[in-house]
């Protein structure tokens, strides 16, 4: 035993609280530099995606990360490609999903929360179990019903927007358990004024559940934005009717990755701004969102 | 239901073409759509355009063209035939699967004809199955050679594997070659020592029979060869162009990679033929598969649309639209005029493939399967630690063909003339009993007879040679398309089938 450790043993009290505090920077260091490893490690792959769509001295992957030479080249370069005609097409079939999908969920949650109605366990019931099969299973018929509409290779907006709506109402959930927790007397007071059942949702439902509305528009744009699977069968080999994901992809071919890897990377930094920018704005509310329909089931 | 679309669809083409001779009937304006790769979306617009003015059939194209990868090109319309592209452009290794799946209309008797005079005979008969023209040839640049960083590598040693592994070892830097991730390339070192892989498709597209020498002494020294590449910590499994801006010196892939790799390497890019491997003193050049893309029309419904398809298809395969495409993408041609012409023979990767050309083996029709079986043999080749191991491989490839396409050889009958071709129902009835049988040939006229399937008494093309006991039959020539087997003299015979070859003795 060290002249040190017994000054420290004989010192009783201030050792405890030393250690107390020493033990808790212990753990919290180990606890920051396990975080900040797992930050940097989930980090690195957005990072080198932008540091490489600023690389200009060559077009093809290469073995460093820190580009030579910086530019904007293959930004302007994606306004050669097809690029602009799939970032309006995700852009529209996002948009018009995010305001038909919030519209038919919140119309449904508010029914099933405030209505009673013969069919409503049921129905419940029913798009639960329905809700299990996964939404693949329906591809082949879809598309076929989509091409015989008109609605598949460069028509397929249209068709994605009604696929991505058509099985909206039955996404309901969380909408409907936030709805639940604000009381009920609240339409009864409202009703008993004179408001009809549409003034409740929109004067009083709605001011009260913002973070479900905003969860909901962003969960709702969030899907059509990345989706890739549906997209490209229903674009199917249409360069007019693909949306980023697909159109990006067909970037990757072995013959066209050494021309087109930088401005891939930059098509990638295009497609997360919207989506980065929305979250930032909206932050606030997702967190509320997400947890609101829990507290009260 | 789709092949029976197929077959009448077909049927009203061909039938439109010999009524549509006359070719003022075609003018008129059609909407279609084309794919073709990404790089040539606009070339082939002007192509199109070209076509409108100029043609003397009054014929006008309003055609959309899309990009669509000739790798995806097949996929694609296999998933949707209705749904794609007018014309579309393809990799060869697609043909099969797109015939099978009606997705390819046949050529008439005389485009057929001109197509296949005025292309190289590989590529024809890459776009031929049984002996029917499914496709028009676009190039015949599908091939792999070797670009090398002539920094590292020396120029007296791009002749030999041995010494370029060497160069690259001490030079820290990869050689880069595909092995266990495509077996397009790694059949490279069977094909040095002769080995062959021979796949036999009908007239629908349908694989009737294989001959394979992977499994033999010939591909013991093959695997040799391989696992002096793959055993060397700088071997790279690639085959991109980028690989040379990382760290690689070496490296196995095609034309398509040129401009990008003369981008990367500028004056330090070397280009020539594979090298040879070393076995036991004796020296194996590499061979290589040699490849082509084609330009398929979609079956249609409407006859007069389709003759005019096909007219396009012919001009944008023609040998002008082939120099275009040399040109401005440097892809080579398989018109022979265009590949006589002094600016493709003055190509260095072209000249590199050219050299590579006597090595090489064209691609014909190849069970899809075949790939992901053959390319694992690099994994068990890289596994091996003595020779019984790299049997072991050869073997494990071997059961797993066999085991694909094994022919069921005890259910096949042998009928002729001396049971009424078993119309007759006439005694004896020939089975095959464990891929052998032995039956007595009576004196007559014809004494011959044919292997066929049970049921349908179609022959079975899958046995086309006999291989031992020629003496004992008559030479029919070329002109025998029931494969009949004639003995000359009556007597008893015992007849042997092994893989598709058939052996004869007599008794």
């Amino acid at each position: 035993m060290t002249q040190n450790e017994m000054n420290q043993k004989t010192s009783g009290p201030v050792k405890q609280h030393m250690g107390l505090r020493a033990s808790r920077m212990l753990s919290n260091s180990a606890i920051y530099v396990l975080l900040i490893a797992i930050s940097i490690i989930w980090l690195i792959p957005f990072v080198c995606i932008v540091l490489q769509s600023f690389r200009v001295e060559s077009t093809w992957q290469v073995g460093y990360v820190i580009p030579q030479q910086w530019g904007l080249d293959n930004y302007r370069n994606l306004f050669n490609t097809d690029f602009p005609r799939w970032y309006v097409n995700t852009f529209i079939s996002a948009l018009a999903t995010a305001v038909l999908q919030t519209i038919i969920v919140l119309c449904m949650s508010y029914t099933l929360s405030r209505f009673r109605f013969k069919m409503r366990k049921p129905l419940m019931r029913f798009m639960l179990i329905l809700g299990m099969f996964p939404g693949m299973l329906t591809m082949i018929i879809l598309y076929r019903v989509l091409k015989d509409l008109g609605l598949t290779q460069q028509n397929s907006v249209p068709g994605l927007i009604l696929v991505y709506v058509a099985s909206s109402g039955m996404g309901y959930y969380v909408s409907k358990g936030f709805f639940d927790t604000i009381p009920k007397s609240l339409d009864e007071a409202a009703r008993v004024d004179g408001a009809t059942r549409f003034q409740v949702l929109k004067k009083i439902i709605l001011p009260l559940s913002k973070p479900i509305v905003i969860y909901t528009i962003l969960t709702a744009f969030m899907a059509p934005w990345g989706d890739f699977v549906f997209a490209r069968y229903i674009a199917f080999g249409s360069s007019a009717g693909s949306n980023v994901a697909v159109g990006l992809y067909n970037w990757l071919n072995k013959d066209q990755i050494a021309k087109y890897y930088t401005t891939f990377c930059a098509g990638g930094v295009m497609v997360a701004i919207p989506v980065t920018v929305l979250f930032m704005c909206l932050q606030k509310y997702y967190v509320e969102g997400v947890t609101g329909g829990a507290v009260k089931g | 239901m789709k092949k029976f679309l197929a077959v009448l669809l077909s049927a009203i083409m061909v039938l439109s073409m010999a009524v549509t001779a006359n070719a003022s009937s075609l003018a008129g304006t059609y909407d279609i759509t084309v794919w073709v790769a990404a790089e040539i979306v606009d070339l082939t617009k002007q192509q199109i355009d070209n076509y409108n003015k100029t043609n003397e059939h009054g014929i006008v194209f309003n055609a959309t063209v899309e990009a669509v990868s000739e790798a995806d090109a097949g996929t694609n319309m296999v998933t949707d035939v209705e749904a794609g592209g007018d014309l579309y452009c393809f990799a060869q290794d697609q043909f099969a699967r797109l015939v099978q799946a009606g997705a390819l209309a046949k050529l008439g008797v005389n485009a057929g004809k001109t197509v296949a005079e005025a292309n190289a005979a590989g590529v024809v008969a890459a776009a031929t199955s049984g002996d029917t023209l499914y496709a028009y040839p676009m190039t015949a640049d599908n091939g792999y050679f070797m670009y090398y960083d002539k920094s590292v590598v020396a120029e007296d040693h791009i002749d030999s594997m041995e010494a370029i592994i060497a160069d690259c070892e001490a030079a820290q830097k990869y050689f880069a070659f595909e092995m266990n991730t495509s077996a397009w390339y790694n059949a490279s070192f069977f094909f040095a020592t002769g080995c062959t892989s021979n796949w036999t498709t009908d007239d629908e597209g349908k694989f009737v029979s294989v001959r394979d020498t992977f499994n033999s002494p010939e591909g013991l020294i093959a695997v040799k060869g391989m696992k002096k590449l793959v055993d060397s910590p700088f071997h790279l499994s690639s085959s991109a162009a980028d690989s040379f801006a990382s760290n690689a010196a070496v490296l196995v892939t095609g034309m398509w990679a040129y401009s990008d790799i003369e981008k990367i390497l500028g004056d330090n890019m070397g280009v020539t033929d594979l090298p040879s491997f070393e076995v036991d003193g004796t020296s194996y050049h590499l061979g290589s598969f040699n490849g082509c893309k084609l330009m398929g029309v979609k079956p249609q419904v409407d006859p007069v649309r389709a003759a005019a398809l096909h007219q396009l298809a012919q001009y944008l395969t023609g040998e002008q639209c082939q120099m275009e495409r040399f040109a401005e993408r440097a892809w080579g041609p398989s018109n022979l005029n265009a590949q006589a012409s002094d600016a493709v023979q003055a190509n260095p990767g072209l000249v590199a493939l050219n050299t590579q050309s006597p090595y090489s083996v064209p691609q014909g029709q190849i069970h899809g399967s075949w790939w992901d079986i053959a390319k694992v043999i690099s994994d068990d080749v890289k596994a091996a630690t003595d020779e019984a191991g790299l049997q072991a491989a050869l073997d494990n490839y071997y059961n797993k063909i066999d085991a694909l396409f094994a022919l069921d050889t005890s259910a096949l009958l042998f009928v002729g003339a001396w049971n009424g071709w078993n119309n007759a129902d006439a005694e004896p009835t020939y089975y095959f009993q464990g891929a052998s049988l032995t039956l007595d040939v009576p004196e007559s006229d014809y004494m011959g007879g044919r292997i066929v399937n049970p049921g349908d008494w179609g022959t079975d093309k899958g046995f086309a040679q006999v291989v031992v006991g020629k003496e004992l039959v008559k030479d029919l020539g070329a002109d025998n398309p029931d494969n009949n087997i004639v003995f000359v003299e009556p007597g008893n015979y015992t007849i042997t089938l092994t893989g598709s070859d058939i052996t004869i003795v007599k008794n």
